[in-house]
């Protein structure tokens, strides 16, 4: 029997353009911008300043607060500037410029393994922290909070999340394939905190070879086992994984470790082998350079702070002829747009995806009114009825949309906009609906008070 | 750098699945039996289909242009709705009726509603049912062979045995789209590629075989069951028009909930209803129940469901059928015990009942047949109702069926009379069936009604003397009508008053026993 959960599509994976390129480091030649805030909470705050030279791995903004993150270069050089830059969101946002010399001189040493066999939990935790590791797998929270729940004996598993379901993404199948002893080390050590703790490795069967590679990683490991799962969006969203392996739905208002369950993608466990093991703090990661634009799709371990123009030129640039429409971060189901590919890569970027074909705009241009066919409802991984959802949001009954049709439990995975066949943007109203709900419901709120 | 790159909210890819997509692969679908209809019913059966999409399709077109409207002409929905429409009609209609229904069906029902997405009822079916009430008689005229006939579901509601492999293949007549296999084909195709899900089409079947099964008063007899899926549109209602997704519930539930209300009321209507369209009115009402279903089958996120809650708390979980509402489990025992009592009382009497009324029937042939004692089959007679093969006798007296004949002899063995048992089909409300008996040289004895339903008052007067002994002691090889009070004539025959339908019948059934038997007695001699 196959492991997977409710709902779900399948859109086409086109991973065979990537899948066996072997990651390699890149060097990145051109000036690197490192945005305060790559994660989820407070802007990091510099502690350098202009002029001041810089090296690979040197701490260049401190944690501002409980959540939040530090950062680090990615290269050596001296800092040109500390201004407002453009990110990949569209925004401009304060960032920290670094002029790089090209010569990656690495401020400590990041190769030498240390000795951690009496280790604490504590040493293993405030390494973490001090690594500045956050959630790889898009959304960027800080992974030192996320392992240190109220009761860390009532986690029943630690999940490393290989499923990679986004399409043209197979950055973490080649991580899989070349490093699984490390991903193995990182979710070990992560199982140290958590007594009561199983590790579970969920990969989708489309990547057998990541699957042999972990499975004998694993071997003799007795708190650790590989579990192959059904190759569907979104196999990899933290919900669906959980569901898979614990067989437990959560709503949206609980978090991972209120159902005993901690997850992580396995780019984050092998940061976390590299910050325990060698006290390497994160400044890269693994990305896919993949598209049907680009010349030559592959897997990077990429930089923070490279611009997205420089990787595309590592790929052989576009394919000729082609016109670029649409350039994501991400796959193509999560994956945000982005006007200009000068902008630099994000901690948490897991891709770049070049399309030469934009079939959101076709989905638009094609928009007929909704049939009501219900495939929004069967593809759901939440169990919503998305077609209702909408009905509500036009006659503007948020009350309905939230309280009888559980509206916000959508985690905006997208299922529902791709498969309609009437091309109407479902979770783009969702995402609308519940920020105007919630405007509405501090407008009732404060209406009240006074 | 390009600068001008498309900025969107993900997701970024689409299903090839497009509303135009669906509807034309709902045209394909239906392609089959469209080819079927015009192979059986030849170029008319063409005409009208082409009639009636065109119809369809310049309505919406003019629409869309009137109400400066986007064009929806183009998505398929427009010409679906006229495909269906002809194909549910007979070939015989006159061009008009396709053409007047596809623009009801559009116009009225989908338009005006707020176009694709909006109509509250199936268009299609509105069209034929607003068809079928304004020119009643028209619609339900078919031709087999060019000769008028009953379609297979009425010779059904009659009694009689029907022609299933003919029902199959769509060559025993019936509407354009009378091929079974063809749009099975068809329905399966769009099973198979994801644009039905099933759950429609096999509740709508699985409720109506059931019902027929249980209160359909013939238990689970096969032949009458599948010659009940194969007439009246239930497999094209199954498959191409309750799954109609506007007009159908969204979730999982609410599908299963409103097919089994389809195949139910179908089988209802079939058991209890007078006309053989049923199957038509039970989707469109159950169309009009969707925005119920709907409203109490939103679906509750799994994570909100007892079961997941269950498991998150570490509690207990029931078993499935613990989870079912305690009211639905009682009823649905009641109902099923119910059910199978009444099948199984009428397979335990089913001999009995044969019996009585095989007796009864013989008590009625022998009035018609003075001086016999004993009836016997014959040969010659036995041959000839078998080469009928239950179709109906000649082509002048209507939907009339032979059942049995018999030579009745006396006591030492001499030939006393014969008998006839004929059926006609069109009484005024069901069956006409008697018994014709004649005197060796063919002089009429006499009629008896083995099956009357007629009004009483009215039609229940043709078994009143003043009407019946007109029959007796002629002998003339076919009788015909007068009105009231003329009859003359050897052969001249008087109406009952106000119930000409229901002596036109009797007349015509007298006539075909009168025929059979001048042709294989006296022919044979």
């Amino acid at each position: 029997m196959k492991f997977t959960f409710h709902g779900g599509v399948h859109p086409e994976g086109h991973k065979d353009l990537s899948r066996d390129v072997p990651l390699r480091l890149f060097d990145p030649k051109g000036e690197m911008v490192y945005p305060l805030s790559q994660h989820i909470g407070k802007p990091a705050r510099p502690i350098v300043k202009k002029g001041d030279s810089i090296l690979v791995g040197q701490r260049i903004a401190e944690a501002d607060g409980f959540v939040s993150a530090h950062i680090y270069s990615s290269c050596s050089g001296t800092v040109k500037a500390i201004e407002k830059r453009r990110t990949l969101f569209g925004r401009l946002q304060e960032s920290i410029v670094i002029d790089n010399d090209g010569q990656f001189t690495p401020a400590g040493d990041f190769t030498t393994r240390r000795d951690i066999s009496g280790i604490t939990n504590e040493e293993i935790l405030k390494r973490i922290k001090d690594a500045a590791i956050v959630g790889l797998g898009g959304a960027g929270f800080p992974t030192h909070i996320k392992l240190m729940p109220t009761e860390p004996e009532s986690i029943r598993f630690c999940i490393a999340n290989g499923a990679e379901c986004e399409p043209y993404l197979t950055c973490n199948d080649q991580l899989m394939r070349m490093y699984p002893d490390e991903i193995v080390e990182g979710l070990e050590l992560v199982l140290r905190l958590f007594p009561n703790a199983q590790g579970v490795i969920g990969i989708e069967d489309n990547k057998p070879e990541a699957i042999a590679a972990m499975t004998k990683a694993a071997e003799g490991k007795e708190k650790i086992k590989v579990l192959t799962v059904k190759a569907k969006y979104p196999q990899g969203s933290e919900r669906s994984l959980i569901k898979v392996v614990s067989g437990i739905d959560i709503p949206g208002t609980m978090l991972p470790a209120g159902v005993g369950c901690i997850i992580s993608n396995v780019g984050s466990l092998y940061a976390i082998q590299r910050a325990v093991c060698y006290e390497e703090p994160l400044y890269s990661h693994c990305l896919t350079v993949s598209g049907d634009a680009v010349q030559n799709p592959g897997n990077f371990i990429v930089r923070d702070g490279t611009s997205f123009a420089e990787l595309l030129e590592a790929s052989g640039g576009l394919k000729e002829g082609v016109t670029l429409k649409k350039a994501l971060a991400g796959g193509p189901m999560m994956g945000i747009a982005f006007g200009s590919l000068d902008v630099p890569v994000h901690k948490s970027t897991n891709g770049l995806t070049l399309l030469a074909e934009d079939a959101a705009e076709k989905a638009a241009e094609n928009m007929t009114a909704c049939l009501r066919c219900g495939r929004c409802a069967t593809v759901c991984p939440a169990g919503l009825v998305p077609q209702r959802m909408a009905e509500a949001i036009i006659s503007k009954d948020f009350d309905y949309f939230e309280n009888e049709l559980h509206g916000l439990e959508c985690f905006q995975c997208g299922s529902c906009t791709y498969i309609c066949p009437a091309g109407r943007p479902l979770m783009q109203e969702f995402k609308r609906a519940k920020s105007e709900s919630m405007i509405a419901k501090r407008a009732k709120k404060e209406g009240g008070k006074s | 750098m390009n600068p001008m790159l498309n900025i969107s909210s993900s997701p970024h890819l689409k299903d090839k699945q497009t509303t135009k997509f669906i509807m034309y692969a709902v045209i394909i679908a239906l392609l089959p039996a469209t080819a079927a209809g015009i192979m059986v019913n030849g170029l008319r059966a063409l005409l009208i289909v082409a009639a009636s999409v065109a119809a369809a399709v310049v309505t919406e077109f003019l629409f869309d242009k009137a109400c400066r409207r986007p064009d929806t002409w183009k998505d398929g929905s427009a010409a679906i709705t006229g495909l269906l429409l002809a194909l549910s009609l007979s070939p015989d209609v006159p061009l008009a009726l396709p053409v007047l229904g596809a623009v009801f069906a559009i116009l009225v029902v989908k338009c005006a509603f707020g176009g694709l997405g909006k109509n509250f009822i199936n268009p299609a079916l509105a069209g034929r049912c607003f068809l079928l009430i304004s020119f009643g008689r028209t619609m339900s005229t078919f031709t087999v062979d060019g000769v008028t006939s009953a379609t297979p579901l009425a010779v059904l509601r009659s009694g009689h045995a029907v022609n299933i492999t003919k029902m199959f293949l769509g060559t025993g007549g019936g509407v354009i789209g009378a091929s079974i296999l063809a749009l099975l084909a068809g329905g399966l195709f769009l099973w198979a590629i994801g644009v039905i899900n099933g759950e429609i089409s096999f509740s709508i079947l699985i409720a109506f075989t059931a019902v027929l099964a249980l209160f359909g008063g013939q238990g689970f007899d096969p032949k009458f069951l599948f010659a009940h899926i194969c007439g009246g549109g239930v497999i094209m209602g199954a498959f191409f028009m309750a799954t109609d997704y506007v007009t159908s519930p969204v979730s999982r539930a609410g599908q299963i909930i409103y097919g089994s209300i389809i195949g139910i009321l179908g089988a209802l209507f079939r058991i209890k209803g007078g006309t053989a369209d049923s199957f038509s009115y039970s989707i469109i009402i159950s169309n009009l129940f969707v925005p119920l279903i709907d409203m109490y089958t939103v679906p509750k996120p799994f994570a909100f469901t007892k079961r997941a809650i269950a498991i998150r708390e570490g509690a207990p979980i029931l078993p499935f059928w613990k989870r079912i509402p305690r009211p639905v489990v009682v009823l649905t025992v009641i109902s099923a015990i119910a059910g199978i009592a009444l099948s199984s009382v009428y397979v335990i009497t089913k001999d009995t009942i044969d019996e009585q009324k095989k007796a009864a029937s013989a008590a009625s042939y022998l009035i018609v047949c003075p001086g016999a004692v004993t009836l016997e089959a014959d040969e010659t007679m036995d041959q000839a109702i078998e080469a009928l093969n239950g179709e109906v006798y000649g082509t002048s007296y209507g939907r009339v069926r032979i059942n049995e004949a018999y030579v009745g002899k006396d006591a030492s063995g001499n030939i006393a009379g014969y008998v006839v048992s004929v059926t006609s089909s069109d009484g005024f409300d069901g069956n006409v069936s008697l018994a014709v008996g004649l005197d060796p040289e063919g002089r009429m004895n006499g009629i008896a009604f083995t099956e009357l339903n007629e009004t009483p008052g009215m039609g229940m007067r043709v078994d009143e003397p003043l009407f019946k002994d007109q029959f007796s002691g002629k002998m003339v090889d076919k009788f015909v009508m007068t009105k009231s009070g003329e009859a003359s004539a050897e052969n001249e025959v008087d109406t009952v008053s106000g119930a000409s339908t229901t002596s036109g019948a009797v007349v015509n059934a007298v006539n075909a026993g009168l025929d059979f038997f001048h042709s294989t007695v006296k022919g044979g001699n």
